[in-house]
């Protein structure tokens, strides 16, 4: 039982595992820098280059280990509600909720514990190799940059805690589950997963109310001051957090939407069903992405602007407008990488769920097949269910960005030229089109094993009792 | 000429059929050279040990399985040399199933449920079937249910809808594997009810397997098996006499 209890957490350690390297990763990359700036220290500015870009790695870092906080909830939540059978099995039998859930945070700090560990490996790994590869095209000198410090700890340490806490937060839902699921004809789809959150929706509620006004604030505020951007960053986060606790009644009906466009073949209709009728299960899936794609266009967004106001302002100097474009232009590419990998740990945890999900349903699948759709119909409802859960995601993201980039963009630049003026948001093209052309690949990357993994699912599980 | 299954009013056929388990040493034989036929419009009961290759047997007749050795035929078409999309639209068009667990697809209302036959062969349904599902829904007393989910009906409401279901395509054969297993007694006999009066009064053939003598009583027809063997065929039985065999069966073993 131990072994199958941690082969279901595969995809935690996978996502502990990368934020720990991107963390490792990137405290190995700026120290190298560092070490590289002080060794010609000519300015004798290295001290505030090295605050600023501490600085910066620990925004992108805390970023990244917050949505990968969120992914790791989801994927507990995804794992309990395939063990529900086993739990309810285990609380019958005379084991207590709290045990049960403590079990599962254990398994959480020990993931947490394992993937912090292979990160720094992995992240120090990496650095060293980047660093051979510049000293060797004779980017950087050579300057004997010490792997082993202290501070590759702190990352690590914050993706076991949160690992654990994740962990933790994503195993409430064993509390709901009742020893009577382990027997009768209990349903794959237990009662709680429908069951409404008063609770949660008022604080979601108010988190988005008290989010939007301090974002307007923001805004309003921004008009005569910079300043007005940490208003809206406080309402920016609130009102997305509002957003994401509300998942499951924000989704659906983007979901709802988006199935129509599927079309009506009966393994469309049933794929753009599945998507909607649970919508515990689809914001499960779907929130990480929504989060990734959010991040990505509203940093994006907002630098777009800030560029092009830039331009604009340098536009009747000539040789002006090109000294600053391209260090401007590179400075936003590495950020919007950096930013881009969380993004990336959301799709991998989408992933994740959608093929734990999948796993989880391999009855239902059994079932379908017993009555009469075949391997090729039941991959494309795979597929299918996949599309309307990646796309739902990215459109949200993308609105919600939008939205979120052009505040802050107002915010931040609204007194920029001394007087109150309206920015016009700009569109980072370039940008939504990688997130398009990545979502397309989601879409197949998240299908593929599931789908094949469908498609061997023979319909005589469906009969068998277990 | 061959002689085909239906001239001899037979909805399914099966000849000389084994099915082995792995190989070797450890070979499970769950059914040794099985052949018999089910007449088209009757109730069949399947009965016998656990073990004895029940539902080994009904699910090579339902083309969810394949056999080892021997053939199948469901009405004129032989199954067992069909490929697997020739045998899911077999199923999806001639065949009905209800199960003893899980029949219902969790994430759908009662009436998608009961339409999920027609919606996997993508296709509307005619006024006549819709009469038929009507009366169907009616009969089963799942009227004010149509809009409730699986889990908010009891264990025998869910096995009336997967009756519903199974009943709704007008199949050739409906298969049933211990429906009524995991119903209190009470509820496993209107449940049987239902199936014996679909059978009588509707036509629809149907073979169910069961462990109850009570429940075999409604049949027309009791099959025995033993160590995947037919060892009996009895024409309507009271459940007196069903017990009797069954165990008369045990003390030979
Ligand atoms: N997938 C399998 N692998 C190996 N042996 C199997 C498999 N499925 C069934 N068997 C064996 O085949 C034999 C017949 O099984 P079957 O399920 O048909 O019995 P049954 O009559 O339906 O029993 P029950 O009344 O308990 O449901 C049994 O000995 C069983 O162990
Ligand atoms: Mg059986």
């Amino acid at each position: 039982m131990m072994r199958s209890r941690f082969r279901d957490q595969v995809p935690t350690l996978l996502v502990a595992t990368l934020a720990g390297t991107f963390g490792a990763f990137l405290l190995q990359v700026i120290g190298l820098l560092e070490a590289v700036i002080s060794a010609d220290d000519v300015a004798g500015s290295s001290g505030t280059v090295a605050l600023m870009l501490a600085i910066v790695a620990t925004v992108f870092i805390v970023i990244a280990v917050y949505v990968s906080a969120i992914v790791t909830a989801n994927t507990v939540s995804t794992v309990v509600a395939g063990r529900t059978r086993l739990i309810a099995l285990l609380r019958l039998i005379g084991s207590s909720a709290r045990a049960q859930r403590a079990e599962i945070a254990r398994e959480g700090l020990v993931i947490g514990l394992a993937g912090a560990a292979l990160g720094i490996l992995l992240g120090s790994g990496l650095a060293f190799a980047l660093e051979r590869v510049a000293v060797a095209t004779g980017t950087i000198p050579e300057v004997g940059f010490d792997y082993v410090t202290p501070s590759v700890l702190l990352p690590a340490a914050a993706v076991v805690l949160t690992t654990w806490l994740a962990s933790w937060v994503g195993s409430r839902r064993v509390l709901r589950v009742r020893p009577i699921e382990a027997i009768g004809n209990a349903n794959e789809a237990a009662r709680d997963e429908l069951v409404a959150r008063r609770g949660r929706h008022g604080v979601a509620l108010a988190f988005v109310i008290v989010g939007a006004l301090l974002l307007a604030l923001g805004v309003v505020v921004g008009l005569a001051s910079p300043l007005g951007v940490f208003i809206g960053l406080v309402g920016g986060i609130l009102s997305f957090t509002g957003i994401v606790l509300a998942a499951h009644v924000v989704m659906p009906p983007v979901l709802r939407l988006v199935g129509r466009v599927l079309g009506g073949s009966p393994a469309a209709r049933l794929a753009a069903e599945n998507a909607v009728r649970n919508p515990e299960r689809s914001s499960r899936t779907t929130i990480g992405l929504v989060i990734g794609v959010t991040l990505v266009t509203t940093f994006s967004v907002t630098m777009q602007s800030y560029r092009e106001l830039l331009l604009a302002a340098a536009a009747d100097r000539p040789g002006m407008e090109q000294a600053i474009d391209e260090p401007l232009t590179i400075t936003i590419s590495i950020f919007t990488v950096l930013i881009g990998f969380s993004a990336v740990i959301a799709a991998i945890g989408m992933v994740n769920t959608l093929s734990l999900s999948v796993l989880q349903r391999t009855r239902e699948l059994g079932l379908l097949r017993a009555l009469g759709f075949d391997r090729a119909q039941l991959r494309l409802m795979i597929v299918a269910e996949s599309a309307a859960l990646t796309v739902a995601a990215t459109l949200t993201g993308l609105v919600l960005g939008f939205a979120y980039g052009w505040a802050g963009a107002q915010a931040l630049l609204g007194s920029i030229q001394g007087e109150p003026r309206l920015v016009v948001p700009a569109v980072p093209w370039a940008v939504f089109g990688v997130i398009l052309v990545a979502a397309a690949l989601l879409t197949i990357a998240a299908s593929v094993a599931p789908a094949r993994r469908a498609m061997r699912v023979s319909p005589v599980v469906a009969l068998a009792v277990d | 000429m061959q002689i085909q299954p239906s001239d001899l009013g037979l909805i399914a056929r099966v000849a000389g059929l084994g099915k082995r388990y792995g190989d070797g040493a450890g070979t499970v034989t769950a059914l040794d050279d099985v052949s018999l036929g089910l007449r088209r419009g009757e109730f069949t009961a399947i009965m016998g040990p656990s073990g004895s290759g029940k539902s080994t047997l009904m699910h090579i007749m339902a083309g969810l399985d394949s056999p080892t050795s021997g053939r199948a035929w469901l009405g004129d078409t032989e199954i067992t040399e069909l490929s697997d999309s020739a045998l899911t639209v077999l199923r999806r068009r001639r065949v009905g199933f209800v199960f003893q667990s899980f029949n219902l697809v969790p994430t759908l209302d009662v009436r998608a449920n009961v339409m999920l036959p027609f919606e996997l062969d993508g296709r509307a349904t005619t006024i006549e079937e819709r009469a038929w599902i009507d009366e169907l829904v009616a009969t089963l007393g799942l009227t004010a249910r149509l809009r409730h989910r699986p889990h908010e009906l009891s264990g025998g409401q869910q096995q009336r809808v997967a009756i519903a279901r199974a009943l709704a395509t007008r199949p050739d054969l409906v298969f049933a594997d211990e429906p009524t297993g995991n119903l209190d007694s009470r509820t496993g006999r209107e449940v049987l009810g239902l199936l014996a009066a679909a059978s009588a009064s509707a036509g629809q053939s149907i073979a169910m397997v069961t462990h109850d003598p009570i429940a075999a009583s409604h049949a027309d027809r009791i099959l025995f098996l033993a160590d995947g063997r037919i060892v009996r065929d009895a024409p309507r039985s009271t459940p007196e006499e069903i017990s009797a065999f069954m165990l008369s069966m045990e003390s030979a073993a």
